[in-house]
């Protein structure tokens, strides 16, 4: 069953096209890798799934429905979760109440002006859930702020998967890391797709990364996708290699 | 921890007996203070806990003084109804305010709440038929508690309401910040990207808290009239948006506590350095400037810094 699809989807600024006439199908459960040169448009694209962004051209549909006339509070209740390529959190806040807005926002109760105490409660247990699944409880009374970059990186996973979503976008989930927390995050990536059954779109340079966690794996190059296929067919595109492997050796 | 708790207590007791130990002229302006304290205290919902930083605050205290000085002018009821419909006034105008003023952010909300509070400004300034013009209303009084209930006439009776109302006041803001509405709010205020990109809109918060903070400046208003005696337009003028400012940063923005203290501290230091010299404001401006600079997160901020570190 198919997800997530974008028909025809593109964004300009200006003259730039960002991102043109993308048409993507990722199947529920699959682990699909978007890469790209810097400047193909692969955050733009994030940007346009997850609704941050509103196209210029084309739609998307998320589980069959046509999303494209969403904003991205809007998509996010229906199942998109996301992290960003720049880190973003809340960073006074704990690293637990950093999960637990999330799942809060997602759950509802949220103009409980007084008590709702059992709803803090409730999403607490799943906030300190997906906590535990990356590593972070031990962490979970500081602020997030103190947090080195790697596990900032692993708490903005933390709270999109705490949302319990369907589709999951990464952006540079390993980004800045070193060789260590990359393989770690690579191993976290994969444990929770696994485990949570949840489909995963990723942006990534680390082309180990990729062909190591990738089912499938789509190409953007100029805001167009160029390929598609598995690591291995990827692997030895031609195309693919003259666009962004550094040209046919 | 119990040092809060006792602290609060301590607290309290010390606002149930100062009314036996302080001179007459002395209970009016811890009284007084205890009205801006309130006022203070409202701002810091948006400000502290929000991140919305309003220059047009005082309009909602003024609407609050008219509101209670028109009630009490015109009809005598007792002082609560005047309180209620002072903060309700208050509330209601913060609607299409605050409806506009969240379209943006940061500085540009800063000025269209300036700018709609000197439209009011200048509304209560030239409808003169109803507000009194630039006299404002006079006479203002204390009525009673309820029907036919005690007077509030006297300095003491006073006093115990305002000092009800701000503790009310501050357990309803303690409350409000620990529900799952304020935490949704201090996301806001820490990231609202990401706030907006977990599921919902910030806008609707935003202006929910806003009509709260100015129906609980209303109040502090409401207060005010009836304990002066009187409403004028210079309650609602930016000025005292201004002040609004200093007295959370003094006291320490994000702390509901701290701005009731921040309020009192700023009006002493007032009150003591325009007794010695005409030239007060000078000397307050670098109080505050000090303030600023050498106590980070106000009163309240440092002593906490300073209690987690001994």
């Amino acid at each position: 069953m198919t997800i997530l699809e974008t028909r025809g989807l593109g964004r300009t600024f200006g003259a730039l096209r960002a991102v043109a006439d993308v048409s993507l199908r990722v199947e529920t459960g699959e682990l699909r890798a978007l890469i790209g040169p810097n400047g193909a448009g692969k955050t733009t694209l994030f940007h346009l799934i997850s609704g941050l962004l509103a196209p210029t051209s084309g739609q998307v549909a998320f589980r069959g429905d046509d999303v494209t006339a969403l904003a991205a509070p809007a998509r996010c209740r229906r199942g998109i979760s996301r992290t960003f390529q720049i880190t973003s959190i809340f960073p006074e806040l704990s690293v637990l109440e950093n999960v637990r807005i999330a799942v809060q926002l997602k759950a509802g109760g949220n103009f409980r002006l007084l008590g709702g105490r059992a709803l803090l409660e409730a999403s607490e247990r799943r906030a300190r859930d997906s906590l535990g699944a990356l590593g972070l409880l031990d962490r979970a009374r500081e602020p997030a702020a103190m947090l080195p970059h790697g596990d900032q990186r692993l708490l903005e996973i933390a709270m999109a998967l705490a949302q319990q979503p369907e589709l999951l976008l990464l952006d540079e989930p390993t980004q800045g890391l070193s060789p260590e927390d990359t393989a770690a995050t690579v191993a976290v990536i994969r444990r929770i797709a696994r485990e949570r059954r949840v489909t995963i779109l990723l942006v990534e340079h680390d082309m180990d990364v990729v062909f190591d966690l990738a089912d499938r794996v789509s190409v953007l190059h100029f805001g167009q996708l160029i390929a598609e296929g598995t690591p291995d067919a990827i692997r030895g595109n031609l195309d693919v290699q003259t666009a962004y492997l550094g040209g046919p050796e | 921890m119990n040092g809060p708790r006792a602290l609060a207590l301590a607290a309290l007791a010390a606002l149930a007996a100062l009314p036996w130990v302080l001179a007459r002229h002395q209970l009016s302006i811890l009284t007084d203070l205890l009205i801006f304290g309130l006022f203070a205290l409202s701002l810091d919902l948006i400000m502290g806990y929000t991140g919305m930083v309003s220059f047009g605050h005082a309009a909602y205290f003024g609407l609050g003084a008219y509101g209670s000085a028109l009630v009490l002018v015109h009809s005598g009821q007792p002082v609560p109804v005047a309180l209620l419909a002072g903060a309700l006034l208050a509330g209601v105008v913060a609607l299409p305010v605050g409806w506009f003023s969240t379209r943006a952010t940061g500085i540009y909300f800063a000025m269209l709440t300036l700018a709609f509070a000197q439209l009011l400004y200048t509304v209560a300034y030239k409808w003169r038929d109803l507000t009194g013009g630039s006299d404002g209303l006079a006479g203002v009084p204390k009525t009673t508690l309820f029907w036919g209930g005690p007077s509030l006439a006297t300095p003491h009776a006073y006093y115990f309401l305002v000092t009800a109302c701000v503790v009310l006041a501050l357990l309803l803001c303690r409350a409000l910040v620990r529900s799952p509405f304020g935490r949704a709010l201090q996301a806001i205020r820490e990231n609202e990207r990401r706030f907006v990109a977990l599921g919902r809109a910030a806008r609707p918060f935003k202006l929910v808290v806003f009509v709260i903070a100015a129906a609980l400046a209303g109040l502090a208003g409401a207060l005010f009239a009836p304990f002066r005696g009187f409403a004028s337009p210079e309650v609602m003028f930016w000025v005292l948006s201004g002040q609004g400012l200093m007295m959370v940063l003094t006291g320490g923005i994000g702390t509901l506590i701290g701005p009731i203290l921040g309020a009192m501290v700023f009006i002493l230091i007032q009150e003591v350095l325009s007794s010695y010299t005409e030239h007060w404001m000078i000397f307050s401006g670098a109080v505050f400037v000090l303030m600023v600079i050498f106590l980070p997160g106000g009163l309240v901020g440092t002593a906490r810094r300073l209690v987690t570190r001994a």
